[in-house]
């Protein structure tokens, strides 16, 4: 876990200043000093004797003799200042290596004299390997925290602590948040058109005797539509209340020869049984127009989307249950006009800008009109909704006086435009691959 | 709806119109295209205006709109002295009759298949499938008047069409798909209706099938039209119909006398269709101020006339039953492009229906729970119903003949329709958490009773009654205010010991459980799942 390295290195320890030294400054000092007088700086006259022989040898000092007695003086300084030098710079820690040869030799003369000695010191250097490193982290790490937890929180042991690091590059978890249908979505918004235009939702059953789905809206007894290839009777039910009489016996009438309404009607014997009969509705004109009969208003807008049944092969293009959104408008001097008017308004609040109507037939409208839409996708124009003013074989019977506008979408040919797909069966698909990764708001 | 293919090189000969020009305006004389090519359109059009059932026709129609040819046509019908007796026996089993003759026809290929595409809608439209009348067309040139219009018995013989040996009618109704699909009109046993000529000939067998003696060929330069049903006013439709198309492409129209001990009459009986010409009502439901003139010139170019206040209409036009039925021929001989459309303002305020808003809001909490919306159908199959629950279905409500066996009980619970949902995302992540909110029916005593439940299914291997119950209460609370009460019970969908009924203020509302074992394994799930069912209506009761 460590790697130890031992190493000597040696130093040099001054004890004393040498005696030539102490002379040459003597002289320094004072000029020109006699023999005596010199003799008297040293502790003794053998020091004095030593240092005189060895600074008069080395030419840093002279003598005259002229005087009486006789004075010495400095003769030459530059000897002197070197070996001050050498002794500063040792008696500062300086390393022997950090000399010179000269200097060595010199310093070498002052060792063996006593006045430098040389101390040899020896190292021994422990440094720490990676596993040492490592398991000193792990020591730490005893002191980080994994995550703020209440306790820790509550007991101030989070202080002077860290959060131990995570891999915040690593995938997290799948997660799909719950999420409505987007055909309720869609339904929430067409339902909000309609209320912003002014209209009253209605709402009802799916289950209702064939008479309102049918006879009240003039669809003679063995039209083609209300055969069981095309529509659901409910096995071995019927309604049991109605009866001949009231709006059942003016429709009866209206059907059989036109009642008071100037209709030449369909000229068939109008059986009740057949009225009786339990249907799931086929269009959700079977809400409106009892809506209409049990209010009688002469000013009113209501609608309703809901699912309307078909007894249909299930194709891309075909559901047995599907949604439709009826609308009708009941009012005093309604015409033509203001149905297209209002189907335009109604398509582009729905975002279909480019609609157009074209001349169709139902039994129970006069004028038949079909809405269609430019789809640019298709590159064609998509049937929408069928549409039209009431016969009067129709409002008469249930005593309504004024005109009513009436029309039936489908919703689920505008999602599919909307979110361009081509298979009605797939919004009713359980994939739950789809329904939790398609984008929120796509194709709105 | 019928449909009638239009060759374009051939239709622009017959309108004298360019192209673009005809496909322009075919949608506004009612016919929807829904295809076209380079050299062909498929337009559909109403069963009300069989008129419209050949290019002929609807060239007749749209040389009006255009203006090439205004007003009503007239047809001009001689005597051919040709007479058709018919037997008092058929009261009861096909009494009605028409017939008349057409010569001077040089048909090519295309007008026979136009008039034969015609027979066939009219037989399925109006004729409703034959039952309602029949349409026989021979070559008359290859019949001996006089005819006679007769019962027989089992045993009659004669080479039906298509055929090369004489068959009985016995075997015809038996041994060939005619016979099989048309027989059953014919009501009785033993009598049966057939028209024969002075040789003995037998023209046809209606309404099954003709022989094969008159048979039309391209030679055929007169027909011989026979309309037989239940009821004269169709029978005289059909017959105008055929005639006035054929008289369009070139015949001339003959009558037949019909007769009937102590009655005589010729057909067809092509007078006009009459109608008053209420400009008041027009003007109200277009909205249009047209004068008088203005509403005559736009008749003339639906093909009808006008003389002073009442509207003239060829025969063929057997959709016109009241006078505001003018209003919409007005409108397309006007140019229903040339409405302009006016927005009818309100002063109401509009309102949503309060349960529907709660519907909507139950969807809202039930994916703030973080459950996933399904919507599925409410015809299931009886299997995943019932059986797959080990649970009786004696009390189903289930449809006439479905077509689809998938579609064909209606649903009296949401539980099956999830579970049904959970086995077809066994490869789909986990924890799985669904709900559907749907209309569920249930058989009651003097009918089929409706109601709308919120269902809700999660699927994961940690998934427990708790948590189930923890996303009810949750949403009840949040939803209605409501809190609930849990009782132990029994339900056919979840395990003994792990299911609730559920009450909310003294009322059974639903149930809460753990999904039995049978059942997951039934739906071929390997995780457990819970879950609970709720009836909308009564937690809406809470919110009060």
């Amino acid at each position: 876990m460590v790697v130890i390295s031992e190493a000597e290195t040696s130093a040099l320890l001054v004890e004393g200043t040498p005696a030539e030294l102490v002379l040459v400054r003597a002289l320094e000092s004072e000029g020109q000093l006699t023999i005596s007088e010199l003799k008297s700086r040293f502790r003794s006259d053998g020091e004095f004797s030593a240092a005189f022989g060895r600074a008069r040898a080395a030419g840093w000092i002279s003598l005259d003799n002229s005087r009486s007695p006789p004075s010495v003086r400095v003769a030459d300084r530059k000897g002197a200042e070197a070996l001050a030098s050498v002794v500063d710079s040792a008696s500062r820690g300086a390393a022997e290596s950090a000399f010179t040869e000269e200097e060595r030799k010199v310093i070498a003369e002052l060792v063996r004299r006593g006045i430098v000695k040389k101390l040899t010191t020896k190292s021994v250097t422990v440094s720490i390997t990676e596993a040492g490193r490592s398991a000193v982290a792990e020591r730490e790490a005893e002191r980080a925290l994994d995550r703020l937890s209440p306790e820790v929180l509550a007991s101030g042991e989070w202080k002077g602590k860290q959060l131990r690091p995570i891999d915040v590059e690593a995938r997290a978890p799948v997660f799909f948040p719950g999420r409505r249908h987007p055909v309720r979505d869609f339904i929430r918004e067409v339902r909000e058109t309609y209320v912003s235009m002014g209209f009253t939702e209605l709402e009802g059953g799916s289950v209702h005797p064939a008479f309102w789905n049918f006879d009240a809206l003039f669809i003679p007894q063995d039209h083609p539509g209300r055969e069981m290839q095309d529509t659901f009777y409910l096995e071995g039910l019927s309604d049991r209340t109605l009866a001949r009489k009231g709006v059942v016996a003016n429709v009866a009438a209206a059907h059989e020869n036109g009642w008071q309404t100037g209709s030449r009607g369909w000229g068939y014997r109008w059986q009740i049984e057949e009225a009786r009969r339990l249907v799931l509705r086929t269009h959700n004109t079977v809400l409106t127009v009892r809506a209409l009969s049990e209010s009688r208003e002469k000013d009113a807008r209501v609608f309703a989307v809901s699912k309307v049944y078909r007894n249909e092969s299930l194709d891309y293009k075909h559901l047995a249950e599907f949604h439709q959104m009826d609308g009708i408008i009941v009012g005093e001097g309604l015409n033509v006009r203001h149905l297209i008017g209002f189907l335009q308004a109604f398509y582009k609040k729905l975002g279909m800008r480019d609609i157009k109507v074209w001349p169709t037939y139902f039994p129970y409208t006069e004028p038949s009109l079909e809405v269609v839409g430019y789809s640019e996708a298709a590159k064609a124009w998509i049937e929408l909704s069928g549409s039209g003013v009431f016969r009067p074989e129709v409002t008469e019977p249930l005593g309504v006086k004024v005109p009513v506008l009436a029309w039936g979408p489908g919703v689920e040919r505008l999602m599919l435009m909307r979110f361009g797909i081509d298979d009605m069966r797939e919004l009713y698909g359980s994939d739950l691959g789809w329904l939790r990764r398609r984008v929120e708001l796509a194709g709105s | 709806m019928p449909v009638v293919r239009i060759g374009l090189r051939r239709f622009q000969r017959m309108v004298g119109a360019s192209r673009s020009e005809i496909l322009d305006k075919l949608p506004f004389i009612g016919l929807d295209i829904e295809s076209s090519d380079g050299e062909a359109v498929r337009v559909e059009y109403s069963p009300n205006r069989p008129d419209l059932g050949t290019d002929i026709g609807i060239a007749r129609s749209l040389k009006g709109l255009l203006g090439r040819e205004t007003g009503m046509p007239v047809y001009v019908v001689k005597p051919s002295g040709i007479s058709v007796s018919v037997d008092g026996r058929l009261s009861s089993v096909r009494p009605c009759i028409g017939a008349a003759a057409v010569t001077g026809l040089r048909l090519d290929a295309e007008d026979v298949r136009q008039i034969m595409s015609l027979q066939e809608d009219l037989h399925n439209g109006l004729g409703r499938k034959r039952r309602v009348f029949a349409i026989g067309l021979h070559d008359l040139e290859r019949v001996a008047p006089p005819l006679s219009y007769m019962v027989v018995g089992p045993d009659c013989s004669f080479v039906p069409l298509g055929s090369r040996a004489p068959a009985t009618v016995g075997s015809i109704l038996t041994d060939t798909p005619e016979g099989r699909s048309y027989g059953a009109i014919i009501p009785g046993r033993g009598k049966y209706p057939i028209i024969k000529d002075s040789r003995g000939s037998v023209l046809s067998f209606p309404p099954v099938i003709n022989g094969d003696a008159t048979r039309v060929t391209e030679k055929t330069r007169a027909v011989l039209v026979e309309v037989t049903g239940t009821g004269q006013g169709a029978v005289d439709d059909a017959l105008a119909v055929a005639t006035t198309t054929l008289a369009e492409a070139g015949g001339r129209i003959m009558s037949v006398r019909v007769e009937r001990r102590g009655s005589v009459r010729e057909t067809p009986d092509l007078s006009p269709v009459q109608l008053p010409l209420d400009t008041d009502l027009i003007r109200r439901v277009l909205g249009l101020q047209l004068t008088g003139q203005e509403m005559v010139e736009a008749l003339e170019r639906s093909r009808l006339s006008v003389r002073r206040t009442t509207v003239f209409a060829a025969r063929y036009r057997v959709d016109l039953m009241h006078r505001v039925d003018l209003a919409e021929e007005v409108a397309l001989g006007y140019g229903i492009w040339r409405i302009g459309p006016l927005y009818p303002p309100s002063n109401q305020p509009g309102s949503f229906h309060p349960f529907e808003q709660f519907l909507d809001a139950a969807s809202t909490v039930m994916a703030g729970a973080g459950m996933l919306e399904m919507m599925t159908f409410e015809l299931v199959d009886e299997g995943s119903m019932y059986a797959r629950f080990g649970r009786s279905g004696a009390a189903k409500v289930a449809v006439h003949q479905p077509r689809s066996l998938e579609h064909s009980v209606l649903r009296d619970s949401l539980i099956p329709s999830l579970m049904t949902a959970l086995s077809e995302n066994v490869r789909s992540d986990y924890p799985q958490r669904i709900f559907e909110i749907g209309r569920v029916y249930s058989r009651v005593a003097d009918g089929v009773s409706e109601s709308w439940h919120l269902g809700c299914l999660v699927a994961h291997s940690q998934t427990s009654f708790s948590e189930a119950k923890m996303f009810l209460e949750a949403v009840c609370r949040t939803l209605a205010g409501a809190e609930i009460s849990a009782h132990e019970a029994e339900h056919w969908a979840f395990a003994h010991g792990r299911c609730a009924s559920v009450g909310i203020s003294g009322r059974m509302v639903g149930h809460v459980g753990e999904l039995s074992a049978e059942a997951v394994d039934a739906f071929g799930l390997r995780v457990p799942v819970a879950g609970f069912e709720v009836d909308l209506r009564e937690l809406r009761k809470q919110l009060k």
